[in-house]
């Protein structure tokens, strides 16, 4: 058998996917990056591989906040953005899906397509506010494991009204309704709603949402998430058998449409560098002008893999390693 | 000779030809401050009121760097309108007064108002005014300035080929800039000159495009009667400057067919851009359309993303209608 490896390093989760010649799922592995894209990428690399031999792999994707880092480790064939991701590994499982709601660690995103093509999105602007890691936070301020959340929020029986306008604003007016008294189940409803209601103003505003509405990325685990976006829609919402690692799954299916069209041998690079090498990554500031760009070095064991962050190319062209986009 | 200093910031990427020519005809000598880096990013986050724009920040950083040099003026002239009937943002009519206010020892500075909302009358006077700081013949003051005028109007003229300001400005200086080749895609890409073709304030936004193989339409390549024509179809006139240039550079776009998309980069603290922003995005219902905000941050992982995204859409969607168009009619 042969496969495909799909990897998506995000800035919360690391998710790996492995897919058959067919583009069905075989393997999947979804853990925390805890701050360690390096680490990450390897020992999800180590899980998702347990009883495949590294033979098999006929062709690697990386996408997420991480790809380029995931791409020097293990060798892409194809390197791209989340959006296209999320919307080619959708649309797999819903040709017909004309609406996606993600919401990651970081980001959160809408996308909207016709005939399975990416006809608008958006993403969250500069703000972070009403994504994975300000629900993780909150969760941890209550006491609540983050897989409890969604159940606990379920039983809601009337949502506490929170204002989402922004982060720190929801965390003051939660604490303030937390210290009247009232239950906190009500408390965690009226969070999703306002989560919601932020997303919808925020990432989807003056967008037509129709459906089928897919929602997918690690917070689509959060059932009271899912309840309050129908409630508030008035729509049905879906959530995919793989909705925690879509954007892995994506990088695999576009991985496997290009070797397939261009008839490529794989770049993967294999067992033997990606687990016995010693990856390290360390930043510097460059002093070769003012602009005091922080460059960042990936090594294995002694030799350099690549640099980038300099603005003017000189330390990333130094290795004649060339950015994949 | 007398040393003027020019901060390469807000309105340089306007006029700047205008102000160099008109000092250098004076018999004194312009004196700019170097492309923003880090450096002045970070004076100017020091010495600048917090709640003002990026732009503005960055502009005291480069104050900051002149002040180094042993100068005879500084030349930061108050912008309240620099045409009939429409505004600067208001936080450049204090630009001036926060300088002074932010910096002890400064150099004389060269504030004069400009004020062409009404008439013109008054800032003829300003004319006048700064060129007896160099000569007493009037008439030579008015030709420095006519000379100025048509400098602008030639370094205009090279930013339409489809250079950003700030490569004209260097083309008219003599540098040599080789146009790239016509790229696959065509982006149009809008914001304030000042943030836009600041490589540093818009994270390089119009190189990376370029890089991904994107040319770039910028609103001075469009004309400026048909952008006024387009923004005139607003229900109420637009009294921001630039403003109104943008939404009219954008429906303009939106009608070429050439055109694939449209991206708005908007400064995070910018309060007209606020409205613009959104104005635009209600308005332009026929391309996609992008707005990107930025602010300080140097993380350009979130930038890129967003271009690469966009850009993929674009193609993607290109792909389909050529498809489309061979099964339509073959």
């Amino acid at each position: 058998m042969s496969y495909y490896l799909g990897v998506d390093i995000g800035s919360v989760s690391s998710n790996f996917v492995l897919v058959d010649e067919a583009a069905n799922v075989v393997g999947k592995i979804y853990m925390r990056t805890e701050g360690n894209p390096v680490k990450a990428v390897k020992e999800g690399y180590k899980q998702v591989m347990e009883g495949i031999d590294d033979e098999q792999i006929i062709g690697v994707g990386t996408t997420g906040s991480g790809r380029h880092l995931a791409d020097i480790i293990l060798g892409a064939d194809v390197v791209k953005n989340e959006i296209t991701a999320h919307a080619v590994a959708a649309s797999s499982f819903y040709p017909d899906v004309r609406t996606i709601i993600e919401i990651g660690g970081q980001d959160s995103k809408m996308i909207i397509l016709q005939d399975a093509i990416v006809s608008d999105f958006a993403m969250n602007t500069v703000c972070a506010a009403g994504t994975g890691s300000f629900l993780d936070q909150q969760a941890s301020r209550l006491n609540i494991l983050i897989q409890d959340f969604g159940p606990t929020a379920l039983k809601s029986k009337q949502a506490v009204r929170i204002a989402g306008r922004c982060g720190v604003f929801a965390e003051s007016d939660m604490i303030h309704k937390q210290q009247m008294g009232y239950p906190i189940e009500d408390i965690l409803m009226g969070l999703c709603e306002a989560l919601v209601r932020n997303y919808l103003n925020n990432v989807g505003k003056g967008k037509k949402i129709e459906t089928p509405v897919i929602f997918q990325g690690g917070v689509a685990a959060n059932a009271g998430l899912k309840k309050a976006f129908e409630k508030i829609l008035q729509m049905e919402i879906k959530v995919p058998p793989y909705y925690d690692v879509m954007g892995a799954l994506g990088a695999a299916i576009l991985a496997r449409e290009y070797i397939e069209q261009y008839r490529r041998a794989t770049v993967f690079k294999g067992d033997s560098f990606i687990i016995d090498g010693q990856f390290h990554s360390r930043s510097f500031e460059c002093k070769g002008c003012p602009n005091m760009c922080e460059v960042v070095c990936i090594k294995r064991d002694q030799e350099v893999l690549a640099y980038w962050g300099d603005r003017c190319k000189t330390w990333e062209t130094s290795i004649g390693h060339q950015e994949v986009i | 000779m007398k040393k003027i200093g020019i901060p390469r910031g807000l309105f340089y990427y306007y006029y700047y030809p205008l102000y160099k020519t008109f000092f250098t005809d004076l018999g004194a000598r312009a004196i700019l401050s170097s492309p923003t880096t880090r450096i002045t990013v970070d004076r100017g986050i020091d010495a600048a009121v917090d709640e003002t724009c990026f732009p503005i920040k960055v502009y005291f950083g480069h104050v900051k760097e002149l002040c180094k040099y042993e100068l005879d003026y500084l030349f930061v002239p108050r912008l309240v309108s620099i045409e009939n009937r429409s505004y600067i943002c208001p936080k450049f009519m204090g630009v001036p007064d926060m300088i002074r206010a932010s910096f002890t020892s400064l150099p004389p500075l060269i504030d004069i108002t400009v004020d062409l909302s009404r008439s013109d009358r008054d800032f003829k006077d300003q004319v006048l005014k700064t060129g007896r700081l160099f000569t007493k013949k009037s008439s030579r003051i008015q030709d420095a300035y006519e000379h100025g005028k048509q400098e602008l109007e030639y370094c205009k003229h090279i930013a339409s080929q489809g250079y950003t300001m700030a490569e004209a400005i260097n083309i008219w200086e003599g540098q040599d800039i080789r146009q790239q080749r016509d790229g696959s895609l065509r982006i149009g890409v809008l914001g304030h000159g000042y943030s836009l073709y600041d490589e540093a304030i818009s994270m390089n936004i119009i190189g990376r495009l370029r890089e991904m193989g994107c040319t770039v339409v910028l609103p001075e390549s469009l004309s400026l009667e048909q952008v006024e024509q387009e923004a005139a179809s607003m229900p109420k006139r637009i009294f921001w400057t630039l403003g109104r240039k943008m939404v009219g550079s954008a429906l303009k776009m939106e009608k070429m067919p050439d055109i694939d998309g449209i991206i708005y980069v908007a400064c995070f603290g910018c309060g007209p851009d606020s409205f613009i922003g959104e104005i635009i995005e209600r308005k332009v219902n026929d391309k996609a359309y992008m707005l990107i905000v930025i602010d300080e941050h140097t993380g350009e992982g979130g930038l890129v993303t967003r271009l690469e995204a966009f850009c993929d859409m674009l193609k993607r969607r290109r792909r389909q209608q050529v498809e489309d168009h061979i099964s339509a009619y073959g």
